[in-house]
């Protein structure tokens, strides 16, 4: 993983996790905005122009992957590069989590 | 019913980086019983009377999503917004307040509030600057030594474009280092 992909993504926005924590399986963009909306009990509604520009950035630098066109929607998967910032950031908030029981008792 | 059908005419300029003001603009006349209808240049706005209703109007300006028109605007209708035009590269779109869950907008976090920032600039603020510095101040200092006789006309035309062009920087550099003093706190 190059210093600009590092520099960029981690720590990342929530909209970037949740993208990439979708796309281990085949999605378009509706489709993480509903399975968003769904593991947060409606609390975290995705919009479409953040999805769209975060989707458009995260392909042209190669986390995710271009699949197939269904109905005008494209769909996505995660690449390796992908996956590796996703492992990198569940680390951190991993740590962050176990920091806070730490601290907090 | 009567009175629908009715149209009206508004002449509102807004600047580049003044997105979120239009958008605040429509829905407000939304409020009112202006439904938007178009714009056109040099910022004619028209409406039709329809019965008031809250509804949120949003500007993106994004260029590849216009190169990927059709997938781009079905994002925004899955999300349940209408897809209503494009004007000047901004498209515009809308959804009532009755639909929404919570306070919805086209963007959910700043980094992408800045990000399309960045798109405008790029797109629209780098012209200009160019052009600023590479016609209108050689041209504004040349006329100071000129002795023609109706240089004080293009003096005058000059300082005023490049009054408006500083407003503009001025208001896009206030713009982005709002945004991206919110994200760092």
């Amino acid at each position: 993983m190059d210093a600009h992909i590092r520099k960029v993504y981690v720590p990342m926005t929530e909209t970037g996790f949740y993208i990439l924590l979708c796309l281990r399986e085949e999605m378009h963009g509706y489709g993480i905005v509903q399975k968003v909306e769904q593991l947060t009990d409606g609390d975290i509604i995705l919009s479409p122009g953040t999805m769209y520009g975060s989707l458009s950035k995260m392909e042209k630098d190669g986390l995710i992957c271009f699949v197939r066109e269904e109905e005008k929607r494209k769909i996505y998967h995660i690449t390796e590069l992908g996956q590796e910032v996703l492992d990198l950031e569940t680390k951190r908030i991993e740590r962050l989590y176990r920091n806070v029981k730490e601290v907090l008792g | 019913m009567s009175g629908f059908g009715e149209m009206k005419k508004e002449f509102k300029v807004f600047l580049i980086t003044d997105y979120e003001e239009e958008g605040e603009y429509l829905s407000r006349m939304h409020r009112r019983g202006w439904k938007f209808v178009n714009v056109t240049l040099p910022g004619i706005y028209f409406f039709e009377k329809c019965t008031p209703e809250d509804v949120v109007y949003q500007l993106d300006y994004n260029e590849e999503g216009l190169n990927h028109k059709e997938e781009y605007i079905q994002m925004f209708q899955d999300c349940g917004w209408e897809y209503l035009m494009e004007y000047v590269g901004y498209t515009y779109f809308r959804k009532p307040r009755a639909e929404m869950k919570g306070d919805e907008k086209i963007f959910c976090d700043d980094e992408s509030r800045l990000e399309m920032l960045r798109r405008v600039f790029q797109a629209r603020m780098f012209p200009i600057l160019i052009i600023m510095f590479c016609l209108i101040i050689p041209q504004f200092i040349g006329l100071m030594d000129e002795q023609r006789g109706d240089r004080w006309i293009l003096l005058i035309l000059y300082s005023v474009l490049l009054a408006l062009y500083t407003y503009i920087c001025a208001k896009f550099g206030v713009h982005y280092w709002n945004l991206k003093n919110r994200l760092k706190s």
